[in-house]
């Protein structure tokens, strides 16, 4: 292959290309369909996925958990673990908890529920409690009488034709908690939340302080821990950090203590390989079924070119060239697009029962899928051409 | 002394459908020289497009060789005979086969590019060609914005461009109206005249055939011995 065989081949396809402009905004509109129709969905599942562990992390666990050992059932000294976990340099928040349950009562209707009691300062620093208020206003330090509500619990955020039970209050009335030791209060509903998350949403929340209270002096005792870290993947070296510190309770990665829910995930994303690899195939069939109709209808052309001399790897490249054009700039437009689509969803992102899922992209998907159309465009450009090429010239022209 | 251009010995190019056989050359042996205008001949079915394929290098021969020039165009590689289309031959076919996407300036300079010629070389190669077959109007039109006689005048300039030792026409004026018909084989005659061109046409055209320097008369595959007797010169 000489220089001058590829400039003949670069005119030849841009000829062609510039020549038959319906044909090229087809088979690129394609290209960059298949491209959306890949990435979109599976980012729409790779989102929800993520959000799915966030409302775990933002609700149940923090990045990190430190809980009592199998034969304990509480941590005792957390004040003062609290504080030492707080000067490793990085730790974003930490905030004790203690939960215990107890009847709820109001009006008529009585139901059994978990009670988180919370430190509601250090609790903004790892849990979204206080950022999903929907009505009146999340714990002060200083609430002694005061509780929140999660909107689960609550009958006028109840769906339509629900049948579970629920209260029927408002920010303000009153609900009496009735604890197993036989310790009675009654508490006013200072906020009600919502998390979104369907685990998260079903507690009633008070004041730490008003565990003693209920249960008499302790030693400073917690039933759990939550460390927030910068950002997820660091888990295992401040779990070496925490371990520097002396601790010798369980110290748990959100990762471990999803169980269930992190199968769930699990689950999402081979369904999301699966139904991806089955629209990459698709998308490769499609665009090899397209342009390879597109060449052979240039097999009189094709025959012509070879009549007058023209090189056969000049005619072959000269298709493989216009598919790669077809497919870059399908999946260019394709990636521009989900740029698009996904800067939207950022902006206004899609409410889902599990919370407000923003579609991710991996960098890998985006990758592959780019990889497998180009791809895909190339041989479908070399094998028909080749065929016609290699074709008789009076067959190729006089249609043989 | 007349020197040869083409030379066909004991030509045959035999069909083969399925089980059924078809003769389409017998046995052509025919010699052409330099600079000679020569008509192929002959009913329709004869052979006369099949022989001009074999010279033309479109098609292989079943049996026989064909010399062009002195060189053996039979027995050599698929590349070397690509290039010697490019080269040394030129052919216009009766559906002028253009490429639909080329403006008829780029149709002809295609070839000249596909040389290896500089941008302004192969351009005013095309250039001249063009206003030799009367079309320096219509340059930058694309086929389809030619008539049928304009069509094919472009597709003899594309034939001619590279200067090949022979130029082959398969009935060129077939779907031509009689004026388009007659400024073809004028201009086939005046190359002919003017600069030598060796010609190769395949006509039904009796008055055509005429304005050749010979005819060879084909029938059935094999060369009419009646019709050209009177013919030979
Ligand atoms: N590709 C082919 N397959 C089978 N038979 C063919 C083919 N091409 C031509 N023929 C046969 O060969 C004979 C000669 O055809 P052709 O050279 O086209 O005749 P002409 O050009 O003189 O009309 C005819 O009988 C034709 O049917
Ligand atoms: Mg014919």
């Amino acid at each position: 292959m000489e220089s001058n065989d590829l400039k003949v081949m670069f005119f030849l396809a841009y000829k062609n290309l510039t020549k038959s402009k319906i044909t090229f905004m087809v088979i690129v509109a394609v290209m960059a369909m298949s491209f959306l129709s890949i990435t979109f969905f599976a980012s729409i599942i790779d989102g929800l996925g993520y959000e799915f562990e966030e409302g775990m992390i933002r609700g149940q666990t923090g990045h990190l958990m430190i809980e009592p050992q199998e034969d304990d059932l509480y941590i005792s000294g957390s004040g003062d673990l609290v504080k030492d976990i707080r000067r490793i340099p990085g730790v974003v928040g930490v905030a004790r908890r203690l939960d215990a349950s107890a009847v709820a009562r109001y009006e008529t209707i009585e139901i059994g529920n978990p009670v988180l009691f919370i430190e509601p300062e250090n609790e903004k620093d790892v849990s979204d409690y206080w950022s999903s208020i929907i009505a009146g206003e999340y714990l002060s330090e200083r609430d002694t009488d005061e509780l929140l509500i999660g909107a689960n619990l609550v009958k006028s955020y109840a769906a339509e034709g629900d049948t579970q039970k629920r209260f029927d209050v408002d920010v303000g009335d009153k609900i009496t908690l009735s604890f197993s030791n036989g310790f009675v209060k009654e508490y006013r509903i200072k906020g009600i939340y919502k998390t979104g998350s369907r685990f998260v949403d079903d507690k009633i929340i008070i004041n730490f302080d008003q565990y003693q209270l209920i249960f008499g002096p302790t030693e400073d005792i917690a039933s759990n821990i939550l460390i927030a870290l910068p950002q997820r993947g660091m888990e295992g070296s401040y779990t070496e950090k925490i371990i520097d510190l002396g601790v010798s309770e369980q110290i748990n990665k959100w990762q471990t203590k999803m169980g269930a829910v992190n199968q769930f995930v699990g689950s999402l994303q081979i369904t999301n390989q699966i139904t991806g690899t089955i629209g990459l195939l698709t998308a490769f069939a499609t665009i090899y079924i397209i342009i390879f109709i597109n060449v052979t209808n240039k097999r009189k052309q094709i025959g012509i070119l070879k009549a007058i001399g023209i090189k056969k790897q000049i005619i072959m490249g000269s298709y493989v060239l216009q598919s790669l054009a077809y497919g870059i700039t399908g999946v260019i437009i394709g990636n521009i697009v989900m740029k698009l689509l996904l800067l939207l969803l950022s902006i206004h992102p899609l409410s889902m029962p599990i919370g407000q899922v923003v579609p991710i992209l991996t960098t890998e998907r985006l990758m592959t899928t780019s990889a497998t159309l180009i791809l895909a465009s190339i041989v479908a450009g070399f094998f028909p051409s080749r065929k016609a090429a290699d074709e008789n010239i009076l067959d190729a022209i006089f249609g043989g | 002394m007349k020197k040869a251009m083409i030379q066909t010995v004991h030509l045959e190019r035999v069909y083969a459908t399925g089980a059924v056989k078809t003769y389409a050359l017998r046995d052509i042996s025919i010699e052409i020289n330099e600079g000679e205008f020569v008509a192929i001949m002959g009913k329709s079915g004869s052979g006369k497009s099949t022989l001009l394929h074999q010279l033309g290098l479109l098609d292989k021969p079943t049996k026989g060789s064909i010399i062009i020039d002195g060189n053996d165009v039979i027995n050599i590689s698929e590349k070397e005979r690509t290039r010697f289309r490019l080269y040394e031959l030129g052919y216009v076919f009766q559906s002028y086969n253009l490429i639909p996407e080329l403006t008829a300036l780029e149709n002809v300079y295609i070839t000249a590019m596909a040389r290896n010629l500089k941008r302004d070389e192969y351009e005013k190669m095309a250039e001249e060609i063009l206003a030799a077959v009367g079309l320096e109007d219509r340059m930058y039109h694309y086929p389809s914005e030619l008539s049928g006689g304009q069509q094919q005048r472009v597709s003899i300039a594309r034939a001619l461009v590279n200067k090949p030792k022979i130029l082959f026409a398969d009935e060129p004026t077939a779907n031509l109206d009689s004026a388009s018909s007659e400024d073809v084989i004028n201009l086939f005659r005046k190359f002919n005249e003017e600069i030598g061109q060796t010609i190769v046409m395949v006509t039904h055209e009796k008055d055509e055939g005429d304005k050749a320097d010979r005819i060879i008369w084909v029938k059935d595959g094999l060369l009419d011995m009646e019709k050209n007797a009177g013919y030979l010169i």
